[in-house]
């Protein structure tokens, strides 16, 4: 029996603006039922306020959900012991900009519990693992959009992870760092981690994934395997067209 | 348990090397110089009284200038994080709520603290410069600025978390700051007040702050020390305040 790393069970997201008089709802997911397998690549598609971020924010304990039940690694998402197992990549992480990679990575570290050896140990091998120790001595200001990517991904790798959450990784990036980011994406699942992304990109889905949930109106659409998008005639793409329309 | 308190100190740090790395210290810092130089005109405009005011106009213009940018920086500390979704960076990993709070005053307070230091090191010098020794009390006038300071950066963050936006928070921790110095004001209106006006009194006087009991150099003869009570009371008010601040943060989502 595979082990499930994210249990989302009949989950609600309901957001409460409040108004000069009363509240505005918005319901964001509702009845999300899905498990996400460790080890694998699972993708997450979907259109803009499909629920994509929502999802994510929900599992890194950012967001509470409304209704439903939502489990990381048997644990609820919100507490300590779940959050020391995940590394979360917002979609455009931001870094004070007068500071320097290692500066800023070190202070993620602390706050993930490293602290003298290992945390100097942990912010080389993740600068290095990101392609990122040539820029060492540059501060975040000089950074294109890329490094800065590349930064984010280091930020979510220092504690080593056993489940990494990424936001839209290759959102606006050039096609020679999203091959980066894919070969590191594909290292890290190769060491046994899983990884669940987000991606507007159907095409670097459907390379790195396993598996795909296709979100429509914060509703589960479709979940699709490897084997039914390689079997489909027009790909991932055309199921997910059909799944959307 | 023995991570919580590196854990703290790292939020504290990060939160204090960003108050000073901000380009509103160099500016707040260069008014400070002019503003305690300019205390010296005024000194020798006193004649007679030129130590005493050299020095009572240089503490209460040290106060208001760490006031100015200690609010700035309490207003707009956690707001600054949501919008740049840095909080995510740090919530999403094994921080408590109650650590990154207690975290973040701590840097803010740390400001205060090395702002006052630096601007009384300027001060002192000033004063030997003029020929006068280091007033009475000025040790304790310094302590009484940092209570003030603490508490009201304790207030302000507690407002910040249902304010809309870093003005709105400004202007009211501003207006807790005043009041804040009117109690004995507020006390006598209340004791010769009737019926629904007196409890409204009662209520206010227990709401505000006293800031009245850290002001040392105004203490008869001008030289006393701050009454343990004073201290006793600042650490209530800056308990009460996180503790608020932390109910209002533990169901905030981001």
């Amino acid at each position: 029996m595979t082990s499930r790393a994210v249990t989302f069970s009949k989950v609600e997201k309901t957001y409460k603006r409040p108004r000069l008089l009363g509240a505005a709802y918005h319901t964001a997911v509702q009845d999300l039922s899905f498990d996400i397998p460790t080890g694998e690549i699972t993708g997450l598609l979907g259109l803009n306020g499909a629920g994509k971020t929502t999802i994510m924010k929900l599992i890194t304990g950012l967001l509470f959900p409304t209704a439903g039940s939502l489990r990381v690694f048997g644990l609820p998402p919100s507490g300590q012991p779940a959050k020391a197992k995940v590394g979360f990549l917002p979609e455009l992480p931001y870094f004070p900009p007068q500071v320097k990679p290692g500066a800023a990575l070190a202070y993620y570290g602390r706050l993930s519990g490293l602290s003298g050896k290992d945390l100097s140990l942990a912010v080389e091998a993740a600068l290095e693992r990101t392609g990122l120790e040539p820029h060492a001595d540059k501060r975040v200001a000089e950074f294109s959009k890329g490094m800065l990517q590349r930064l984010g991904l280091a930020q979510a790798l220092l504690h080593r992870p056993d489940l990494l959450v990424l936001d839209e990784p290759v959102s606006g990036l050039d096609p020679l760092a999203i091959h980066d980011i894919r070969k590191l994406l594909a290292g890290l699942n190769a060491e046994g981690r899983t990884i669940f992304l987000s991606s507007h990109s159907i095409s670097e889905v459907e390379k790195l994934c396993g598996r795909v949930l296709i979100m429509v109106r914060g509703r589960l659409a479709k979940t699709v395997a490897r084997a039914e998008w390689e079997a489909a005639p027009g790909g991932l793409e055309s199921i997910f067209v059909e799944a959307v329309k | 348990m023995k991570n919580l308190l590196p854990l703290t100190w790292a939020v504290a740090a990060n939160s204090f090397g960003e108050s000073v790395r901000h380009r509103f210290f160099t500016l707040f810092s260069v008014f400070a110089f002019t503003a305690i130089y300019a205390s010296v005109l005024a000194g020798v405009m006193a004649v007679d009284e030129e130590a005493r005011v050299l020095a009572d106009l240089g503490l209460a213009l040290m106060e208001l200038t760490a006031l100015a940018y200690v609010l700035f920086q309490a207003s707009s500390s956690l707001l600054k994080e949501a919008e740049t979704k840095t909080i995510y960076l740090v919530f999403s990993r094994p921080v408590p709520r109650w650590i990154y709070l207690a975290g973040k005053m701590g840097g803010v307070m740390l400001t205060a603290a090395f702002m006052l230091a630096v601007m009384s090191c300027m001060h002192v010098a000033l004063l030997y410069f003029r020929g006068f020794s280091l007033p009475a009390a000025y040790g304790w006038a310094l302590a009484g600025s940092f209570c003030k300071l603490a508490v009201i950066t304790a207030f302000a963050f507690f407002v910040s978390l249902f304010s809309t936006s870093s003005v709105s928070t400004l202007v009211i921790s501003g207006i807790l700051w005043t009041l804040g110095h009117f109690v004995s004001e507020t006390r006598f209106m209340a004791e010769h007040a009737y019926g629904a006006k007196a409890v409204l009194l009662k209520a206010v006087i227990w709401l505000i702050p006293n800031l009245q009991l850290f002001n040392a150099r105004d203490a008869a003869g001008a030289a006393a020390a701050i009454a343990p009570s004073a201290f006793l009371s600042g650490a209530a008010w800056i308990l009460a305040a996180y503790l608020a601040s932390l109910w209002l943060l533990a169901r905030k989502e981001f």
